[in-house]
C-alpha cells in the first residue's frame, strides 16, 4: 500500500549554499529528505548503499530513478510515527515528534541532505506540539496531559554521562522514603482509606518505581487541565509570550522564559476544541478547530477581531463539485469541519496577511485573506489536504507545496481510492492573487512524491493504522455525557 | 454516578414543595443530596460555564445584585431565573470564591462576615450544588427582613478546567481551598486541586494581595501544597503570625463540614495562607 506524508517541512537556504531548498516529509515511521540538487535521503536508512545511489542521482537524468535501487528488504524495529516536523531558524536542525514512543528527536541537517539523529527524548506524555524560541536554543514541548515542557535543543553533554535525572519538577518526583499520603486519622471517603490501606502495603514492599523520571534537561514551565492542540512561540516589541490552545476552548497567553508562570490573558471565543493556531505576516493570531469559523485575534489583549466562516466556504466548495456532495449530510446545519491545518503565506508586504486552511478529509485547500475584506477561495486538490510547506526555488518564487492523502478517496477519510499511483503531493504559485499549479516542481520532487521507499510496515495495508495517523483532529471534539457521572 | 432513585425523588419533590410556597424558609435535607465522594476533574461533564467571564449571568445568582441593564426595557424583574437570554450584571464583581464548597459550611459562615462583598462557592457535584443551591434560597427566604445571604450563591464547575471563565484577571481578593480531595495516588497527583501550573490560574484571578486559604487534615497534602505555592513566583507564604489574626482562618478550621469532622475524630488541621504578590516587571 503507498502511504502519504503525513507531515512535511520545507527547508530555504540562501543562494549561496549548494543546496537552495531541502524537503522534508513523514511518512509513516520515515523520515524522507530531498534537496534542489537531487540528493535524496531516507531515514532511518534502509539499506547501507542507499546514500551512495541517491548521491549519485541528478535531476538531468531522471531516466534511472533511485527508488528501483532500494530494497526494502530488512524490517525495522524502529516503528513509531512521525506526527510532526519543524525546522530549527537557521536551518540547521530538524526537530521532529514521534507519536506511540512519545519521542521528541532534534536532527542534523547536514550538507549533502543527510539527517544525524542527535538526540531522542522521550516524554513522560505524548507531545502534541511544539515550538522553538527565536534563538533556537529551547524547544518547547506541549502534551496531551496539559503540560509544557522547556528542552535545550542541544541536549546538555552531562545528560547522557551520569544519567541522573535533572532538576526534575516534583510534580513527577516520588517521594525518596515512602510516606503514606494520610494518617490512620486521616477522615475521608471508603475510597480513599482502600488507597490508604494499599499504599501501607506497598510501603511495606518497598517502593515502586516511577516511571516517569525522565533523565535528561527538561523543565516545567506552565499547564492546563486539559489536553493542548498547539503551542506558538512570539516576540512583539522585545517581550517574549507563549501562545497554547486546548480541548477546552481555551487559548492562553502566557510569558516567555523566564516568567512563562505569569498568565498574561486568554482569548475567549471558541465553542469547540482548537486544533490549529497561526500567526499571520502582520502578527494577528487565527485559531481554528472544531468550530464552523476560524478566529482572528489581537491576542495581546484577548481581543476577538473577526469569526471567518470557514465552513461555509467549505460546504460551497462540496457542493460545486457533484463527486463529493454526495458525502454531504441533508442537513447543511448538521455539516461540521475540523481545522487540521493553518499556515501563514509568506508575503512581501505586511498589510497582506494571507492564510492557507485545511480541514480534515477536505481535498482543497482554503485561501483566506485578512486585508479587511475577507475573501475565501478554494483551492481544490486530488486528494484531502494533509500538509503545507512553502518551498523558494529563487528568492523571490515561493512554491506552497500541499502533501495530499493519495490513498483514501478525495473526501473520504474512511474508503480507500482504487486508482493507484497518485502523487503524494501537489505545487501551487501565487500568480496576481489566484493559485496556480506550479508545473516545474513536478520533475524536481518526483522521487519525493511518487517513488520514496515506503514504509516496510505498511506493506501489510493496515489500514487502520495509516487512518489514526492522517486524521486525529475531529477525534478532539467532546462527547458530553460520554464520561459523565450524575 | 445517579443518586439513588429515592433520594432524586425526594429532591424533586422538595425543590416543587418549596417552589409552591412563595415564601418556604425550609432548608434542605443533606441525606438527599450526598454523592459519590470523587468526580473526574478530566472527564467532559456535561458543564455548564460561561464562554467567558463577561458571558457570566452573576444577576441569576446574586438577584439583589442585579443592575438593571435598561431602564426602558422593562425586564421582568420576578424572581424567575435563567429566563433571559443575555448575560445581566450586578453592581459588585464576585470577590471571595470558596472552591470545592461541598455542603457549603465556610461559604454560610462568610456570608454575615463580609455582608456587602459576594462570595461564590463553586463545587463539581451536581446534587451537592443543588444542595448549597436550595439552602441559599431558604436562608436568604428566612433573613428577608434583614436581606442576609444576598451574598452568597453556589454554582457548579470544574475550577481546574474552567477558573478563567468566571473571573477576571485580578478580580477576587480571596480563595479557599479547603479539605480538597488528597488523591492519595502518586499517578493522580495531576489531578489535585494544588499544583504548580494550577497556582499560575489561582494568581491570574487574584488580585496583588490577594489570598489563597488552605486547610487539610493530611499532612502529605499540606506538605505539598506548601512546596508548590511556595515555589510558584507569583506566591509568598503568609506568617504564621499574620494567619493567626485573620479571621477567616478561625472560620475556615470550625465551620468547614470537614473541619467539623476532623474535630469530632480529634484530628490535626494544617493551615497555610499565601499571598499574591506583585508581577515582576519584564526581563
Ligand atoms: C473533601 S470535600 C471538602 C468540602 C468543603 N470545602 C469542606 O471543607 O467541608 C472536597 C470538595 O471538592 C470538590 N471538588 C473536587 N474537585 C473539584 C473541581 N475540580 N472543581 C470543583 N470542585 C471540586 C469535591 O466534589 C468535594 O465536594
Amino acid at each position: 500500500m503507498q502511504y502519504p506524508y503525513q507531515c512535511i517541512e520545507s527547508c530555504n537556504r540562501s543562494a549561496t549554499e549548494d543546496s537552495r531548498w531541502i524537503l522534508f516529509g513523514g511518512r509513516g515511521s520515515k523520515l524522507v529528505a530531498q534537496s534542489s540538487t537531487g540528493v535524496a535521503s531516507v531515514w532511518p536508512p534502509e539499506d547501507e548503499d542507499l546514500a551512495v545511489s541517491m548521491s549519485g542521482w541528478h535531476e538531468d537524468e531522471p531516466t534511472e530513478p533511485p527508488g528501483k535501487k532500494i530494497k526494502l528488504s530488512h524490517s525495522n524495529d524502529q516503528i513509531s510515527t512521525f506526527s510532526s516536523l519543524t525546522l530549527s531558524h537557521d536551518g540547521q536542525h530538524l526537530i521532529a515528534v514521534t507519536s506511540e514512543d512519545k519521542s521528541i528527536r532534534v536532527f542534523q541537517i547536514d550538507s549533502d541532505c543527510n539527517l544525524r539523529q542527535l538526540s531522542q527524548r522521550c516524554m513522560a506524555r505524548r507531545p502534541c506540539a511544539i515550538s522553538l524560541t527565536e534563538d533556537d536554543s529551547t524547544i518547547f514541548c506541549a502534551d496531551k496531559f496539559g503540560d509544557v515542557y522547556a528542552l535545550p535543543l542541544i541536549q546538555p553533554s552531562e545528560d547522557e554521562q551520569n544519567g541522573t535525572p535533572a532538576d526534575e519538577p516534583s510534580e513527577q518526583d516520588t517521594p525518596k522514603h515512602y510516606v503514606p499520603a494520610a494518617s490512620v486519622l486521616t477522615v475521608h471517603s471508603g475510597r480513599n482509606r482502600k488507597v490508604l490501606e494499599e499504599q501501607m502495603k506497598q510501603a511495606s514492599k518497598g517502593q515502586k518505581k516511577s516511571k516517569e523520571q525522565l533523565k535528561f534537561k527538561h523543565e516545567l514551565l506552565l499547564g492546563h487541565v486539559s489536553m493542548l492542540t498547539d503551542i506558538l512561540h512570539a516576540t512583539v516589541e522585545g517581550r517574549s509570550y507563549i501562545i497554547t490552545s486546548d480541548r477546552d476552548e481555551h487559548i492562553r497567553i502566557s510569558r516567555g522564559l523566564p516568567q512563562a508562570h505569569i498568565i498574561e490573558g486568554f482569548c475567549f471565543g471558541h465553542e469547540e476544541f482548537i486544533s490549529r493556531l497561526c500567526l499571520t505576516t502582520s502578527g494577528l493570531l487565527v485559531s481554528g478547530g472544531g468550530d464552523p469559523y476560524l478566529c482572528v485575534w489581537a491576542w495581546l489583549d484577548g481581543r476577538l477581531l473577526e469569526k471567518v466562516f470557514i465552513r461555509d466556504a467549505v460546504l460551497a466548495f462540496l457542493k460545486n463539485h457533484p463527486n463529493l456532495a454526495s458525502s454531504l449530510p441533508e442537513n447543511d446545519d448538521s455539516f461540521r469541519i475540523a481545522v487540521c491545518g493553518i499556515w501563514s503565506v509568506p508575503r512581501r508586504k505586511k498589510e497582506q496577511d494571507e492564510i492557507l486552511v485545511a480541514c480534515e478529509g477536505i481535498p482543497a485547500v482554503f485561501s483566506v485573506r485578512l486585508d479587511g475584506t475577507t475573501t475565501i477561495d478554494a483551492v481544490p486538490l486530488i486528494g484531502n489536504a494533509l500538509d503545507v510547506a512553502f518551498v523558494y526555488a529563487s528568492e523571490d518564487s515561493c512554491t506552497t507545496v500541499v502533501s495530499v492523502d493519495n490513498i483514501h478517496k478525495p473526501g473520504s477519510t474512511t474508503e480507500i481510492r482504487e486508482d493507484e499511483g497518485t502523487s503524494r503531493l501537489q505545487y501551487f504559485a501565487h500568480l496576481d492573487g489566484r493559485w496556480e499549479d506550479d508545473t516545474k516542481f513536478e520533475d524536481k520532487l518526483e522521487w519525493f512524491s511518487r517513488q520514496a521507499p515506503n514504509d516496510a510496515r505498511n506493506a501489510h495495508g493496515d489500514e487502520k493504522a495509516v487512518r489514526d495517523t492522517l486524521y486525529i483532529v475531529e477525534n478532539l471534539r467532546k462527547r458530553p455525557g460520554a464520561e459523565d457521572q450524575d | 454516578m445517579p443518586g439513588k432513585p429515592a433520594k432524586k425523588q425526594k429532591r424533586q419533590q422538595f425543590k416543587k414543595d418549596v417552589e409552591g410556597e412563595e415564601a418556604d424558609g425550609r432548608l434542605p435535607q443533606k441525606k438527599f443530596y450526598r454523592q459519590r465522594a470523587h468526580a473526574n476533574p478530566f472527564s467532559d461533564h456535561s458543564l455548564e460555564y460561561p464562554r467567558s467571564p463577561s458571558g457570566m449571568d452573576w444577576a441569576s445568582h446574586y438577584p439583589a445584585y442585579a443592575v438593571k441593564s435598561n431602564e426602558g426595557e422593562g425586564r421582568d424583574e420576578s424572581r424567575g431565573e435563567g429566563e433571559t437570554a443575555k448575560p445581566r450584571s450586578t453592581s459588585k464583581q464576585v470577590e471571595i470564591a470558596d472552591i470545592g464548597c461541598g455542603f457549603g459550611g465556610l461559604l454560610f459562615a462568610l456570608a454575615p462576615k463580609f455582608p456587602s462583598t459576594l462570595i461564590i462557592g463553586m463545587e463539581i457535584r451536581t446534587s451537592v450544588t443543588e444542595y448549597v443551591q436550595e439552602k441559599v434560597r431558604a436562608l436568604r427566604v428566612q433573613h428577608r427582613e434583614d436581606g442576609g445571604y444576598q451574598n452568597a450563591a453556589c454554582l457548579r464547575a470544574n475550577t481546574m478546567k474552567f477558573l478563567p471563565n468566571f473571573f477576571e484577571k485580578g478580580q477576587l481578593g480571596k480563595i479557599f481551598l479547603c479539605f480538597p480531595d488528597p488523591h492519595f495516588k502518586q499517578r493522580k497527583h495531576k489531578a489535585r486541586i494544588v499544583s504548580y501550573t494550577l497556582n499560575s490560574e489561582y494568581a491570574y484571578v487574584l488580585r496583588p494581595g490577594g489570598v489563597v486559604y488552605t486547610i487539610t487534615d493530611v499532612e502529605d497534602l499540606h506538605n505539598w501544597m506548601v512546596e508548590h505555592f511556595e515555589k510558584h513566583p507569583s506566591f509568598e507564604r503568609v506568617s504564621k503570625d499574620e494567619q493567626e489574626k485573620d479571621d477567616c482562618v478561625e472560620i475556615m478550621r470550625n465551620e468547614t463540614e470537614e473541619g467539623k469532622k476532623v474535630t469530632r475524630n480529634n484530628g490535626i488541621k494544617y493551615v497555610a495562607l499565601f499571598r499574591r504578590i506583585e508581577d515582576p516587571p519584564w526581563p
